[in-house]
Parts: C-alpha cells; structure tokens; sequence
C-alpha cells in the first residue's frame, strides 16, 4: 500500500531524501560538538567516549580556572577571558561605528564607487586566513620596529575588526534599505537639520540591523582563531589562544566544559540575531 | 507687506537632467493664502518644481523668492515648510502624537503645550482619541490625515502637497479632496499641490499650473483654464477633448470634416488648425432633425453610463467620443447615423502642431 502511495506522489521519496540530507548535515555538522558537549558532563579523569560515568566536576573546574582561582596557568585563562571580552567590546563598537555611517553613504549615494566600495569592505572574506594573519603580524612588529609603537589590545581588536566588517556591513545596509529618503527629507522639512534627522528617524529604524551587527561583530571577535594565534603576545591572548595551549598541553576536560559554555553562549547570541533580523524567531 | 507682493515668486528656474529640460525657465508668482496646483502627466516636471521650491532638489538657474526675500540657497529644514509626501513618510517608529510633535519638538515646545497642540489638530482633522497609536496601526485615510496634522503642526509658510491623495481608493479621496480644501482655507496656509488627476486639480486649487516637459502650458483658475484651453495639449489634458484637423476659412470660420464652425479665429485663411471639442460638448441629433451645420457620423459603440451615455461616433476619419445625457441616444444602436453638430461657443481652435 505505500509502495503505491509513494509512486503516486513523489512528495514522499522527496520527503526522504530531504530527511537524509538533513540527517547528513546533523552528523558533519553537530555531531562533533555533540561529542564534545556530552564529555563535558564525563565523570573520568581521561578522554574517553563514551564516559563512563557523568558529573558536573568539569564544570566546577572550569569556572575555577575562569574566575581566576587555582595554579598559575589558571590565572591566565581568567585573564584571556577578560581580554576575548574586551578584545569582543571593542571589535562590536569600532565595527559598528564605521558601518553606520558606511552603509548609509553606501544607500544614498548614487556614484558608481559605491560597488567597489562594498567588495572593498568583503575582501578579509576572500583571503586565506593564515594570509590575513601573517600580514597583520609583520605589520605590527613593523610599526613596533619603526616608531615604538605598542598596539596592546588593538593588536587583535584591528584585525577582528576587519574580520566582522563585511558582516556588519552587510546587516546595516539592508537595514539602511528599508529607512526611505522621504523619511529624512520629511523630518528636514520639519525643521531637522541633516545630521539630527539621521538621529532622530534613519538610526531608531536601523535599530535591528545595527544590533545584529554588534552581536555578529562578538561572536566573530570571540570565537577568532587563526588570526588571533599569529598575533597574540603573552600579556594579549584570548580564550580559544589558552584553550588551545591548554588542550596542546594537558588533555584536560576542563577545556570541554568551557567549550560547552561558549557554544550555548554562541547559540544563544545567535538565536537573539535570527529573532532581531526576521522579527520571529525561527531558528529553533 | 503690499499686496502686489507674491507671498511666493519663482524666476526664471531651470533644471536639467543630463540632456532632458525638468524644468525650462519657469517663472510663477503665487499670491498670500493661494491654492496653487501643478498639474501635467508624468515627466512633466511638476515634483521636480515642488522639490525645488521645499528645497531638496537644486536648481541649475533662477531663483525663489519668500516675501522678496531670496531663499534659493536656504537648504531645507531653514524654510519652514510644511509638506505632505507622496508616500506620506510618516516615522513608523513614532506615535502619531510623536510624529504630529516632532516639528515642535524640535523648536524646544514644552511637553504639555506640544500634546495640547497635537490634540487640538487631531480635532481638526477628525481623528480624537488616536493620539498614541502607533502609525502602523492606522488605516489609509487616518495616516493621510496625520501626515497634513504633522505638516501643519508648526504653522507652515507655504504648505506643500505632493500627490497626496494618491495612495487612498478613489471614494476616500473623493472627501478628502473636499475636507484638504476645506482645511486649506481653515488655516488660510499658501499652498501648493502636485497632481496628475484633473479632477482634484479642479477640486482643490483656486489656479491650476499646467505644465509639459518642463514648461508652462497655462496658468488660470480651474474655470478659465477649462473653458478656454491655451493650447491643444491644455484642451486634451483637461477633460477627454476631440482634436480635430481643420482650415480656417476666407470668413474666420473653420472648416472641420465638411461642416462650417463658427468659431472665431484669428489665423490666417488657409492655415491649419487644430479644432478642440470636449466630449461632452459635440451634440449629436437624429439625422433628419439636425438644422445647423453637421457631420453625419456612425455610432461605432455606446454605452449607458446612468447620468449619461458614452459615445463614439466616427466620421470619416476621425473617432469622436460623445457624452450626452439625451434619453434618444442612450437607445441608439451601434451602426446607426448620427448628425454631428459642433456648438462654435464650446470649441477652442489652436494652430495645427507641426508634424
């Protein structure tokens, strides 16, 4: 009977191959995490799958090392976290900053730079980022070299930054889109002067878009990797940097746990995204 | 400040895009209290002038004058103009009282006088009690009235009005024709409308502006301006005209497919003209009963509108259309004669456009 149901309508043959296809993409793409959030929870002092037993005791280790109690290593990793916020701060401001007024130029000008401009602000995506991380380096440790010059935290805030401008971007411009020229010329002819009816009417609409931008321009910043590696120094590392001399060193769960925490705090932000860009959430 | 004084006065502007005149040498002087509508189709150049005198389009030449006072350089939110878009650009993110406030708000109103005045013209334009509803909760008519609140909110010097009515089915913009003209004198507001549609250019405004690729056609109340067409395309504009090949005749009279037309010219004997005749104004009778000079046409369609019927009568040529409010002619058959007769007092004649 569903044999004939089947060849009748090829609404169910597509409904299979979408659930396998959906079944692939679980296993390639969740799997692993799954794997990773499950030993988080092991009980065993090693690394084995499945655990044997379950606790919560990686969890209150990793909020030791966290907070900054325990052996001398575990003081660093307080402190990568601080910087991987600050560092996430400052790459959420400074990317906004300059995409706001970007996306706006971009939106009302009618130049022909304006094409360019944009593939300008894509191209970190299009660099390998080992590349990206090799010339970022030389070019401190130029700037060092010549003028004495220490950037500090901006040594991994700048290219974060670069790193979070085409997503920031591209989430101010479609925000930009919907805010109509008429919008402003009416608060002009009300008695704004340009720059207040940008304030007053283009920024309140592009609310959405811009705090996308923020939370996108975080997570990039926070969870950066090969860039961050080639430009870290020792008072200047981030988390995922400690979490990968940490797991080089000493397989430790620990690292597990705080993985764990930074996934639900990547799923949750990201989740927040989906509902200010779609006005719904859908992701779940 | 004298009388003679145009509260408005526009000189000799001119605007180009690329190589196509917007605007060609305009100049237009309206009067203190006056409701002045732009009318012409589209490309005419009417929003491009509208746009100029609000000051967000610059011209390329000529200049504005408010009260004498030149404010060609004076940008945008120094005029003190209220205007009404097209898309009504209403703030979504705003309240309607935010939104009617706003002009206030930004002259440093206190709060208390600012919500007493947007109450007050809520009043006027009949919606009380929606005063914090969000924009996006109003119906088309209820945010074409808060966009004329908000326009009016800080008593404008020139009102400015750019196809408002547009956006509402043709019911609601029928009284809201009635209730902005009615407004207008209310507030006594120097006013200017851009339209496309006759009917509310004859509805609303006290002059009409007709306007063609960026040009002047004719400047007149609504009345002259239909009675007495300045030129062919003014006639066609305004109201369904017939345009006729004719030739003026050796007594002034014009010879329009085989009948003589009275109608007064003062071309030359011989020229070419164009006759125009409005739809309503070509008379049409039995064939047998006709007495006065006529064509004899056949009925290629009718239709009974109810107040009258529409007709198109072909002689030779030419396809006349007829509205009559005649009960014979709303029997008449498709194929059926009909005597043509053109009334000399309710034709224009103009010089025959060169082909």
């Amino acid at each position: 009977m569903s044999a004939a149901l089947w060849s009748r309508t090829n609404a169910g043959s597509f409904r299979v191959a979408m659930l396998a296809m959906a079944g692939v993409g679980l296993l390639v793409a969740a799997l692993p995490v799954l794997v990773i959030v499950i030993m988080s929870f092991s009980g065993d002092a090693g690394l084995e799958f499945p655990p044997r037993s379950l606790s919560l005791r990686w969890y209150s280790s990793a909020f030791d090392v966290l907070r900054g109690e325990g052996s001398d290593s575990t003081v660093s990793a307080f402190e990568a976290m601080t910087t991987s916020f600050m560092v996430g701060a400052v790459t959420m401001i400074a990317s906004v900053l300059a995409c706001v007024p970007l996306a706006y130029a971009l939106v009302r000008s009618t130049g022909r730079w304006r094409h360019g401009v944009q593939l300008l602000f894509t191209l970190p995506l299009v660099f390998p980022l080992v590349v990206l991380g090799v010339a970022y380096l030389l070019l401190a440790e130029t700037l060092a070299q010549r003028t004495g010059v220490e950037l500090g935290l901006w040594r991994l805030a700048i290219p974060h930054i670069a790193l979070a401008l085409p997503f920031v971007l591209r989430n101010c411009l479609s925000a930009m889109q919907g805010v109509g020229r008429d919008l402003e010329e009416a608060a002009m002819s009300l008695g704004a002067s340009p720059l207040r009816a940008a304030v007053d009417v283009v920024v309140p609409l592009m609310k959405p878009g811009i705090l996308a931008g923020l939370i996108f321009a975080f997570i990039i910043s926070f969870n950066e990797f090969t860039v961050s590696f080639f430009m870290y120094t020792i008072d200047v590392r981030t988390l995922p940097i400690w979490m990968y001399s940490r797991t080089v060193s000493s397989l430790d769960p620990t690292t597990l746990a705080i993985s764990t925490l930074i996934i639900g705090l990547d799923v949750a932000l990201i989740a927040w995204v989906d509902k200010l860009v779609a006005g719904k959430g859908r992701l779940f | 400040m004298s009388a003679q004084t145009p509260h408005l006065e526009i000189r000799g502007l001119t605007k180009r895009f690329g190589a196509v005149d917007a605007l060609a040498d305009i100049d237009l002087g309206i009067a203190r209290g006056e409701f002045v509508c732009l009318l012409g189709p589209s490309g005419c150049g009417k929003t491009t002038l509208l746009r100029i005198i609000a000051g967000f389009e610059k011209a390329d030449r000529g200049h504005l004058l408010l009260e004498g006072k030149d404010i060609t350089e004076l940008p945008p939110h120094q005029r003190g103009f209220g205007m009404v878009f097209q898309s009504l650009a209403l703030f979504p993110h705003m309240t309607v009282a935010e939104n009617i406030g706003y002009g206030m708000k930004l002259r440093g109103t206190a709060a208390a006088q600012r919500r007493r005045r947007v109450e007050e013209l809520l009043e006027v334009v009949q919606l009380p009690a929606i005063a914090d509803r969000p924009v996006a909760a109003l119906s088309g008519g209820q945010r074409q009235r808060v966009a004329i609140a908000r326009a009016l909110a800080v008593p404008p010097q020139l009102f400015l009005l750019d196809e408002p009515l547009s956006a509402l089915d043709a019911q609601l913009r029928d009284s809201m024709q009635i209730e902005l003209r009615q407004l207008q004198q209310r507030f006594g507001v120097t006013t200017v409308v851009v339209t496309h549609d006759q009917t509310e250019a004859m509805m609303l405004a006290d002059r009409l502006v007709v306007m063609k690729q960026g040009r002047l056609q004719q400047c007149d109340t609504p009345t002259e301006v239909y009675r007495r067409p300045a030129n062919a395309f003014v006639a066609e504009f305004l109201g369904a005209a017939n345009l006729l090949p004719g030739v003026v005749q050796a007594d002034g009279a014009v010879n329009v497919l085989g009948a003589h037309v009275g109608a007064s010219s003062r071309l030359a004997a011989g020229s070419a003209v164009t006759l125009a005749v409005r739809a309503e104004d070509v008379r049409l009778q039995a064939v047998g009963a006709a007495s006065a000079p006529h064509v004899v046409g056949d009925i290629e369609f009718v239709r009974d509108l109810g107040p009258l019927a529409e007709l198109i009568v072909r002689c030779g040529d030419e396809r006349l259309r007829c509205r009559s409010a005649d009960a014979p002619l709303r029997e008449a058959r498709v194929g059926q004669k009909v005597a043509v007769h053109f009334d000399a007092q309710r034709c224009s004649v103009f010089p025959a456009a060169h082909a």
